[in-house]
């Protein structure tokens, strides 16, 4: 813990993260409810660096996360450039543009006549994930006794869609489940190899499951093919002694009582979710993790608008029974401007907690729908 | 008597897309052929019955991608089969989309799936694909004297790439004789009026949806 003497990352802040988080988790007042602007590539233009150079250098990705943690103050670093680290280690073609974030270009294998040739990864040789180990290492030796240190691990049936493709996985779901577990299988052993390696760096796993959607599959389609391995990976991460979140993109009411049994700590909710109805739900059983619309309000939102977006998430879960952090609905865009995230961290300081009597009321008198 | 026979025959079609039974749907559309009953009309009233169906169970979350993409295998089977025997003057009225994924974006689940449904309301749909420059959208949609383009991103890195395409539509001076809609997941209505599109569909059902509205249901007149 440092001493009261070393800067703030925030000079708006009373406390550093890791005390902020400890005392909220014991019910105790802090100076602000935690905020986590779930910030990617953005680090990128807060050093004033490419993006495409943080992907596959741990010095500069690590550079970038502490330069943007201790520009904005907020309460969780996610070493994190793009989902497909781990498919890319297995196989697949991942396109860097110079200036934007990585995306899939080929996947892995184009059928499963293919699966043969695939292995797990080894995280200390494969792709850029040694690279990532290496930033994680960074990061933690630098800020890690202020801040909890995340790295990004992807779900094991969202890897698999980056191994065969979206559209051959969707199709398999149906006429072939045993070759879908076959490749989750293979995603989750790379995906534990990934999340040791992380732990050895002095980070924690933080799960992220864009194709567990219920915009994308059936909630029984979820718990055959998504949580048994998210479990596992739950499971792991607790056994590790840390707490995990998970975050699954777009619609996710249908399934919150299932990503609740994977046994993780915090979910991480899209802006197709309602805030206000997941705490009514499974409140009583988890952290809830919060909605600020990454692109209509965060990155073209005003001021206003992101204080007020602010307010609204806190009315709707200030009172979580198992506690509540602002944050946005997903990765924020990487153009998404420096001073919003600023704004979106100030509504927070300016809120305060305890909630005042007074929002308390206001909050009563304007019931949310 | 015939319209009854030939009405059972369509009804099958349109359940086997909905069950997504590819061969079933190969099955019943040889025999439509073989008995001369009209091709068209068995893909509107059974093919694309069974999709539009197929549509609004997903819109209920009965359905999700995977059963929409059987459906879509098993409609497009028929089609293979059917669409050599429709006539032109059935064909000229529909209206065309382009549709693409823009640069940068290699997710091409959601506009399969609005190209599909497109498809299956009656529209002359082009894929351009995916990952596809702005420049290239529009010479397509100008060669193809498109009266739709269609974008889809699910990456918000990509957003800037729509507004491209729109200004580059304005420079060739075709933006006044084409609707452009735009959506996927990071996008938003105020999104889509910032960058002067003619609407945003926040899902693949509401697309048919938003283009019948712009063009006033004209489409099937």
């Amino acid at each position: 813990m440092p001493d009261s003497t070393t800067l703030r990352p925030s000079q708006k802040d009373v406390l550093f993260p890791v005390q902020r988080l400890q005392a909220y988790g014991k019910g105790l007042p802090v100076d602000r409810l935690p905020c986590v602007p779930i910030v990617g590539n953005t680090a990128a233009r807060v050093l004033g660096v490419s993006v495409s150079s943080l992907r596959n250098n741990g010095k500069i990705l690590a550079d970038a996360h502490i330069a943007a943690y201790r520009r904005f103050g907020y309460d969780n670093i996610r070493v994190f450039t793009d989902l497909y680290t781990i498919a890319e280690g297995m196989g697949a073609q991942i396109r860097v543009p110079e200036d934007e974030t990585a995306f899939l270009g080929e996947s892995a294998i184009q059928s499963i006549s293919g699966i043969a040739s695939l292995r797990p990864v080894n995280p200390y040789r494969d792709g850029v994930l040694p690279e990532h180990i290496e930033a994680i290492k960074r990061v933690v030796q630098e800020v890690g006794s202020e801040v909890p240190v995340t790295a990004a691990l992807t779900g094991p049936f969202t890897n698999a869609s980056f191994l065969i493709g979206a559209v051959n996985l969707s199709r398999l779901v149906l006429k072939d489940p045993a070759s879908v577990h076959h490749l989750c299988q293979l995603s989750l052993d790379s995906a534990l190899a990934f999340a040791e390696a992380i732990f050895e760096a002095g980070g924690t796993p933080s799960l992220t499951d864009a194709m567990s959607s219920s915009s994308v599959i059936s909630p029984k389609q979820f718990e055959e093919f998504s949580y048994p391995y998210l479990k596992v990976l739950a499971d792991y991460i607790h056994a590790k002694g840390k707490t995990v979140t998970l975050h699954i993109c777009g619609k996710t009411s249908p399934i919150w009582d299932k990503m609740a049994d994977t046994g993780a700590d915090c979910l991480s909710i899209d802006n197709d979710a309602n805030l206000l109805d997941a705490k009514n739900k499974i409140g009583h059983r988890i952290r809830l993790m919060g909605n600020v619309h990454p692109s209509a309000i965060m990155l073209q939102g005003t001021h206003q608008e992101i204080r007020r977006e602010v307010y609204k998430c806190v009315a709707a879960a200030y009172d979580n029974p198992k506690g509540f952090v602002v944050a946005s609905g997903c990765s924020l865009p990487t153009e998404t401007p420096l001073e919003n995230i600023d704004a979106m961290l100030d509504a927070v300081r300016e809120i305060g907690y305890p909630v005042s009597a007074e929002l308390k009321e206001e909050i009563a008198n304007n019931p949310l729908q | 008597m015939s319209d009854n026979k030939e009405q059972i025959f369509f009804t099958a079609l349109s359940d086997a897309v909905l069950d997504m039974d590819e061969t079933t749907v190969e099955e019943v559309a040889h025999k439509v052929i073989k008995e001369k009953f009209d091709a068209y009309r068995a893909i509107e009233n059974g093919l694309v019955d069974g999709m539009n169906r197929a549509g609004q169970l997903f819109e209920d979350e009965e359905y999700f991608i995977p059963e929409i993409l059987l459906c879509s295998d098993a409609m497009y089977a028929g089609l293979n089969i059917l669409n050599p025997y429709i006539n032109r003057q059935q064909q000229s009225a529909r209206k065309k989309v382009v549709i693409g994924v823009v640069e940068g974006d290699t997710h091409d689940i959601g506009k399969n799936l609005v190209k599909t449904l497109l498809d299956a309301a009656g529209f002359d749909v082009i894929d351009l694909g995916r990952d596809l420059p702005p420049c290239q959208i529009v010479d397509a949609a100008i060669a193809e004297q498109a009266d739709v383009i269609a974008l889809s991103t699910l990456m918000t890195t990509t957003m800037d790439a729509m507004a491209s395409v729109i200004k580059i539509l304005q420079e060739s001076g075709y933006r006044d004789s084409v609707k452009v809609i735009v959506g996927g997941g990071p996008l938003s209505q105020s999104f889509a009026d910032r960058i002067g599109a003619d609407g945003y569909a926040p899902s693949a059902p509401s697309a048919v949806k938003l283009l019948h509205k712009l063009f006033q249901d004209t489409i099937h007149a």
